[in-house]
């Protein structure tokens, strides 16, 4: 099974303006695929269709072959799907190994009435924390953190739910030189042990160099695929940035 | 259960739409503030029974008839709704969750005012027309009503196209309906929100003044009483679609006629219940009520 | 000092054990009694109100159908409230679980709005089922088997008992995965779904539970006065006060609504003993609950926290979050 997620003629309206229009696309396994397109092209509204926080009007949504559409937001997490926002979004009073743990999946009751953590989970908590550099801040509230801190720790809780995919909306919005770098290697060791990502981003620059392939989206519709090269290449493309 | 004659149920019915519109004025200014700064005034049945004793405290003393009392009642209610709303609500503006506690906890203070200065004593405002009946006369049906629901009606009516002359074309209504729609938006446009919205508070007030005078000659209340109707009046703004003038209108209306329609089928007793159960099953199953908008949702 | 902080509970424990024998008025057995009674019922209001932050105004509808189920039991069945209320409380907490699965598809403002339309539900159906309540009248239990030397005290230790099992149940769920879980949904409930918690069971679990002991407490109560009637039992002044206690003390704190029920009934009992007025008593508690919510609304024990903190450590946090973030920018340079 090489396509992990596919998307089949989606379309979201809100009242009279069409956000997302019949878009289909897939993405492969293992690959880090990018998603970019002109502002308004529907990039994160297709996020927001994929993860059901918005209803589509029709189309469809696969994952694994499997529809996923309208599903709930916490089996879509069971399913392996997972997800970051442009604006970080974190349980701010909780400390930041909470925010770490809820993210686990439970299996069975027995689970939710676990008393603290369980010592394996505690651990790849910790160790993921180590692999971002956040472990000295464990138990500060989240609200303490700086902002890419606070970035970090979104990434790093929602590795705690073993995605198989994770959909990254803007991970390098407002981020200085040396995290854009820190994230980029993140993202590459992550993909080499088996997550296969979806990113969406305005950073040309880290597309071009991490993402394979590209699928440029403008007005709602995918309007081009394929390499880093071929996109830079594709006038249909430059038409989309430039034109209008 | 009985199924009353034609006769009787469209005296039921037409008394039911009298008392609607009364319904719809007292209603008015609940739905406005929840438009305005997305809070449910539960205070609001608290200050509609204060304009009542009000009217009642201005009847007994100087013998002012209640349609008249407005003069006094409606700026003192909008003064209080603006000073309430800049400076008590204004100060929860970063909780929102408590607000609605807060006008919980002011309702609970003024019923427990009034019952100190008025005791639990039922009272109503009693004038020279208050047992007249108009007999109308309708083929072969003979209604016969009461002339303060119907005065009360009209007054009522009158009020309500006021307020939505009001709203659609002064500039004030204009900058009311900037804030509902986008407050960000109202304030980058120069729109002084806070100002807005606390005249908007003032505005919900003095139009539940006039419905408590009119209020004051049709029932009996004591201080107890707002409990009672700020549920009545909770269920019409629900049904109707919170913030939306037009649907707390109809919804007034409806619930008015289904209440005195159960009155009559059913034991009086019981008859409150139409409106908690309609309350209850909108929430759940359409919140946004008949008129309001719909929030996209997956 | 530090033994104080580990031992005050139990101090706490024999203290309120002791209590009934110092105090030997029965008017002391009533204050200790309604007392403990509001503390359990705030810390199980709590469980939903603080710790997934839906603050349910209509509570006391548990209250009054706990106390309704064991009078009637009672009276029917010959079944002593006292080991009947915690078995009955079982019942009134599955029809919360089912009211709650439908009043939690709506949120916020539009949530407490529903509480409030099922208490005045409730209360109307007591008020007209007249052949299984009596209606207006009320109806009355057969008093106590035990001697009137006793009078209230075997209540006020069973309100105890009561209290500590909410108190128990409360410490465990704030510890566990589940209490992780509602906390998430107080903070952000759209990402808790999207981490993975089913945030509807979560909530109908949670509501359900913290009708428990609500419920409890009615059954008890409605033994404790023999004669109850609709009015009294499904007041909204009940469910009010259970709130009132949580958030003066802390909201979403364990501690916390024992500490406010501890000084705001005999506080508000006192007054209603100098000014004997109920109407008075209301101002009283709105104005209390007005003050609490603009100047106090976090309730005391989380603000005094806050004081600790501030008072420790302003500056030094300060460097250290900068520190921290050189040492992670070497890291990743």
């Amino acid at each position: 099974m090489a396509t992990l997620l596919k998307t089949e003629g989606l379309t979201c309206r809100f009242g009279g303006i069409i956000a997302v229009n019949n878009c289909s696309i897939s993405v492969e396994r293992g690959s880090i695929t990018g998603l970019i397109g002109p502002n308004g092209s529907g990039k994160t509204t297709l996020f927001n269709l994929i993860t059901n926080v918005y209803k589509a009007d029709s189309g469809h949504v696969y994952m694994r072959d499997k529809r996923i559409t309208g599903m709930a937001p916490h089996r879509l997490c069971q399913q392996g799907l997972s997800r970051t926002f442009q604006i970080t979004r974190l349980f701010w009073d909780l400390t930041v190994l909470e925010n770490m743990i809820v993210p686990v999946r439970q299996v069975g009751f027995r689970s939710l009435l676990a008393l603290g953590m369980h010592g394996h989970e505690k651990e790849r908590a910790l160790s993921l924390l180590k692999r971002v550099g956040l472990d000295h801040m464990k138990d500060e509230p989240a609200r303490k953190l700086s902002f890419g801190q606070q970035k970090l720790l979104e990434f790093a809780a929602i590795l705690m739910a073993e995605p198989e995919l994770v959909l990254l909306d803007e991970p390098a919005g407002g981020v200085n030189p040396s995290m854009i770098r820190f994230l980029m290697d993140l993202i590459r060791s992550l993909n080499r042990e088996g997550v296969t990502f979806l990113v969406v981003e305005h950073n040309m620059g880290l597309v071009m160099e991490l993402c394979n392939p590209i699928l440029v989206l403008d007005q709602g519709q995918k309007i081009a695929e394929g390499s880093p090269e071929a996109v830079q290449a594709n006038p249909v493309v430059l038409d989309a940035y430039l034109g209008d | 259960m009985h199924l009353p004659s034609l006769n009787v149920l469209t005296q039921v019915v037409v008394i039911g739409l009298l008392t609607g519109g009364v319904y719809a004025l007292m209603a008015a200014g609940l739905t406005l503030i929840f438009g305005v700064m997305r809070v449910i005034n539960i205070a609001h049945g608290a200050f509609l029974v204060l304009s009542a004793y009000i009217a009642y405290w201005l009847f007994n003393s100087f013998g002012l008839d209640p349609f008249l009392s407005v003069i006094v009642s409606v700026p003192l209610l909008f003064v209080i709704g603006y000073v309430f709303q800049s400076q008590l609500l204004a100060k929860l503006r970063n909780e929102p969750g408590l607000v609605v506690l807060l006008t919980f906890s002011i309702a609970l203070t003024l019923e427990g005012v009034m019952g100190v200065i008025w005791q639990s004593t039922g009272r109503s405002i009693r004038t020279w027309y208050t047992s007249q009946v108009w007999p109308v006369t309708l083929g072969d049906i003979t209604l016969r009503l009461p002339v303060v629901r119907v005065v009360g009606f009209f007054a009522a009516i009158i009020a309500l196209v006021l307020l939505y002359l009001l709203i659609s074309r002064s500039d004030l209504g204009r900058a009311i309906r900037a804030t509902v729609q986008n407050k960000d938006a109202a304030q980058l446009v120069g729109v002084n929100v806070a100002r807005v919205q606390a005249v908007t508070f003032g505005i919900g007030l003095a139009t539940v003044a006039g419905g408590g005078a009119i209020f004051s000659l049709i029932w009996t209340f004591n201080a107890g009483s707002h409990e009672e109707w700020i549920s009545k009046m909770l269920a019409v703004i629900v049904l109707g679609g919170m913030g939306s003038l037009p649907g707390a209108f109809v919804a007034a209306l409806l619930m008015g006629m289904a209440e005195s329609t159960a009155a009559v089928m059913m034991s009086s007793y019981i008859s409150p219940i139409v409106f908690y159960l309609i309350l209850f099953l909108t929430l759940i199953f359409r919140p946004q009520g008949l008129m309001g908008t719909i929030i996209r949702k997956g | 000092m530090k033994q104080l902080r580990r031992w005050w509970p139990a101090l706490a424990l024999i203290v309120l054990l002791g209590y009934p024998w110092l105090y030997r008025e029965p008017y002391f057995h009533v204050l200790g009694f309604n007392t403990l009674m509001f503390a359990a019922m705030g810390i199980s209001w709590n469980i939903m109100g603080g710790y997934t932050g839906y603050k349910s105004l209509g509570h006391s509808a548990f209250f009054g159908l706990g106390a309704y189920l064991v009078a009637i039991a009672h009276n029917q069945l010959g079944w002593n409230p006292l080991w009947s209320a915690p078995l009955l409380a079982i019942v009134v907490t599955v029809v919360a679980m089912f009211l709650g699965w439908v009043m939690l598809r709506t949120s916020g403002s539009a949530f407490v709005l529903a509480t409030i339309a099922m208490l005045l539900i409730f209360r109307l159906l007591a008020l007209n089922l007249k052949e299984i309540t009596k209606g207006a009248p009320g109806l009355s239990q057969p008093l106590p088997p035990w001697s009137p030397e006793f009078s209230r005290m075997p209540f006020y230790y069973t309100m105890l008992v009561v209290l500590i099992a909410a108190l128990a149940v409360s410490m465990f769920i704030r510890h566990s995965r589940f209490g992780l879980g509602l906390l998430a949904i107080r903070d952000d409930e759209g990402k808790a779904e999207m981490v993975g918690v089913n945030t509807t069971l979560y909530k109908v679990v949670a509501f359900g539970v913290s009708a428990y002991f609500v419920a409890v407490a009615g059954g008890i109560w409605s033994y404790f006065t023999t004669h109850i009637s609709p009015v009294f039992a499904f007041d909204i002044i009940v469910g009010v006060e259970m709130i009132m206690v949580t958030m003066l003390g802390g909201l979403g704190t364990l501690w916390g609504p024992v500490l406010g029920a501890f000084i705001y009934i005999p506080a508000s009992d006192l007054i209603l003993f100098r000014f004997g007025s109920s109407t008075l008593h209301l101002v009283v508690l709105g104005v209390l609950m007005t003050v609490i919510l603009l100047f106090l609304p976090r309730g005391i024990l989380p603000t005094i926290a806050g004081w600790i903190e501030e008072r420790r450590a302003p500056r030094a946090a300060h460097e250290g979050a900068r520190s921290m973030i050189e040492m992670h920018e070497e890291r990743i340079a």
